[in-house]
């Protein structure tokens, strides 16, 4: 097995593929990693229900194969939560995770070297809360009734526990302001090729759609982890077909496009009255510093210069917390949107960091995440 | 907006406004041209507040900000002429970081006026008094900056 192979694979516990997402390749790629100790532990998430789930770093395997299935409503990112750890981790990600991960890594609070990434495919997440809403308004749905949910051919359907099952178009849901994610929108990681190993339902044809996963490996990393599961006779693997992989890449395609359509459309350039806009979103900003402690590509700690230089007693027109951020975020925003979802007081904060950021990371040409570049503000000289 | 504020452009056209400008001069080249200006007798309006830094590569983007937030109508990066820097290479540094706050003034909405980069050398006097009395108008014509706090003048 070796670099830019792919693959379709299922677990061969019955269980885990019948509760997993599409196969249960990835739980079982992760309990064999720790079961061989190719890692001492694992990042999965925890299901309390349908919306709420805590991602813990285990090193039983049990847990690992209990966590098998996917939950779209918890949009949770890893990076920050082994970041400083000195662990030697297995973990799935989301493009948004792997980008994290790897600024992490850059800024020398994850050793790459001991992190296994399995990257996942990803159409976007949604926010616990708005998927609530979106329930009962949308579906007529009590939240509470739905046992799982879905997203296919561009519909998102739930499943309650009488078994029957709801669609609508994610279209639809959008227009009217629910679906998914405001930054999953305009996100354009669909397939998270900077991982060690792409998975994902793309691309899986004929009789093993939803059983099996498709996996693209990405670097040697990612091939001894699928070698290790293999070997442990924990998964099953063969070699896709010509018509899977075109349909792979096809979808690809088509959500990425979506990705730029949305961004056109979310940052329309404002020509006057910018800073009255940014005063005006950030005038409800009670300080509580949430939006950094989240941001997975921070690696300040307690201490740094966007809280230690700020004080509400200025009285300034703009926080200085604000500005260092934008500042900060300017080569560093991966646009995952942890800071829109915890902010209290529902500040939009991912838009307001991209509008620094899309400019910046153009005229650089650097997409932060994506590979080990060194952050431009680091360097000695500017390539121009 | 404060009547302050609001009488403040009112003033700039009866010329009875003064904007505020703060300078960062580098020690061994920008900080020499404004004292060869003073030496030269070049005449340059008093509205500019010079700060002393050992090197350009020096500024942080938040030593701008702070000055913006402060109540400077425009700040100026000015520094040794690329390749002349005293240290080397503090003001390819420099450029890096200017790239970085330009972007940011602009998208925040701050006018390109109020935010400039100059290389001035210790012997260029004459071009730190134009660099100064241009930098002056253009602030006169602006109005004082969007960023200034009340009550400050």
């Amino acid at each position: 097995m070796q670099k830019s192979e792919m693959y379709v694979g299922w677990s061969t516990k019955e269980d885990v593929r019948k509760r997993g997402g599409s196969g249960g390749l990835v739980t079982s790629m992760l309990a064999a990693a720790l079961e061989k100790k190719l890692v001492d532990a694992v990042v999965v998430l925890k299901k309390i229900n349908e919306f709420e789930a805590v991602p813990i770093i285990t090193s039983d395997v049990n847990e690992v194969l209990n966590s098998a299935g996917s939950l779209h409503s918890v949009p949770s990112n890893f990076a920050k939560l082994i970041a400083n750890r000195n662990l030697k981790v297995a973990l799935p990600a989301k493009g948004c995770d792997v980008r994290g991960i790897i600024e992490q890594g850059k800024r020398n609070a994850i050793n790459l070297d001991n992190t296994f990434i399995v990257g996942l495919n990803c159409g976007g997440s949604m926010h616990p809360v708005v998927t609530r809403e979106m329930l009962e308004v949308m579906y007529k749905l009590k939240p509470e009734d739905v046992h799982g949910e879905e997203i296919e051919k561009g519909k998102l359907i739930f499943e309650t526990k009488d078994g029957k099952e709801h669609a609508i178009t994610i279209d639809e849901l959008e227009e009217k302001g629910y679906g998914r994610r405001e930054s999953c929108r305009y996100c354009t990681i669909k397939v998270p090729n900077n991982s060690d190993i792409a998975c994902g339902n793309w691309g899986v044809t004929g009789d093993l759609v939803g059983k099996a996963t498709f996996v693209e490996i990405n670097s040697e990393k990612g091939a001894k982890l699928l070698q290790n599961a293999i070997d442990a006779g924990y998964v099953q693997v063969q070699k896709p077909d010509e018509k899977g992989i075109a349909m792979r890449a096809k979808i690809k395609g088509v959500m990425e496009d979506l990705g730029k359509k949305w961004k056109g459309k979310v940052f329309v350039p404002i020509d006057n009255g910018r800073l009255e806009y940014f005063r005006k979103e950030l005038e409800h900003c009670i300080d509580c510093g949430a939006c950094k402690a989240v941001c997975p590509t921070c690696s300040c700690g307690d201490v740094s210069k966007c809280t230690e230089y700020h004080f509400r007693g200025d009285a300034y027109k703009m926080s200085m917390y604000h500005l260092v951020r934008f500042l900060h975020l300017a080569d560093a925003c991966i646009g995952c949107g942890q800071c829109s979802d915890v902010c209290p007081v529902d500040i939009p904060l991912t838009r307001l960091y991209r509008r620094f950021a899309n400019p910046v990371q153009e005229q650089l040409k650097y997409e932060p995440g994506m590979d080990m570049r060194k952050p431009p503000y680091f360097e000695v000289k500017l390539n121009e | 907006m404060s009547a302050e504020a609001a009488a403040a452009p009112a003033a700039a056209k009866t010329g009875g406004w003064e904007p505020k400008i703060v300078a960062f001069c580098c020690n061994w080249c920008s900080y020499g041209g404004a004292d060869s200006a003073g030496m030269g007798r070049f005449q340059q309006p008093a509205s500019t507040r010079i700060i002393r830094v050992m090197c350009s590569g020096r500024i942080d983007p938040l030593h701008v900000f702070n000055a913006f937030l402060e109540g400077a109508d425009a700040v100026l990066v000015t520094g040794c002429h690329i390749g002349d820097c005293h240290y080397v290479n503090g003001n390819d540094k420099t450029k890096i970081k200017y790239k970085y706050l330009e972007n940011v003034a602009r998208e925040l909405g701050i006018e390109k006026e109020r935010l400039q980069l100059n290389w001035i050398s210790a012997s260029e006097g004459e071009k730190f008094a134009n660099f100064i009395r241009d930098v002056t108008a253009q602030i006169k014509k602006l109005g004082p900056s969007p960023l200034k706090p009340e009550g400050v003048a």
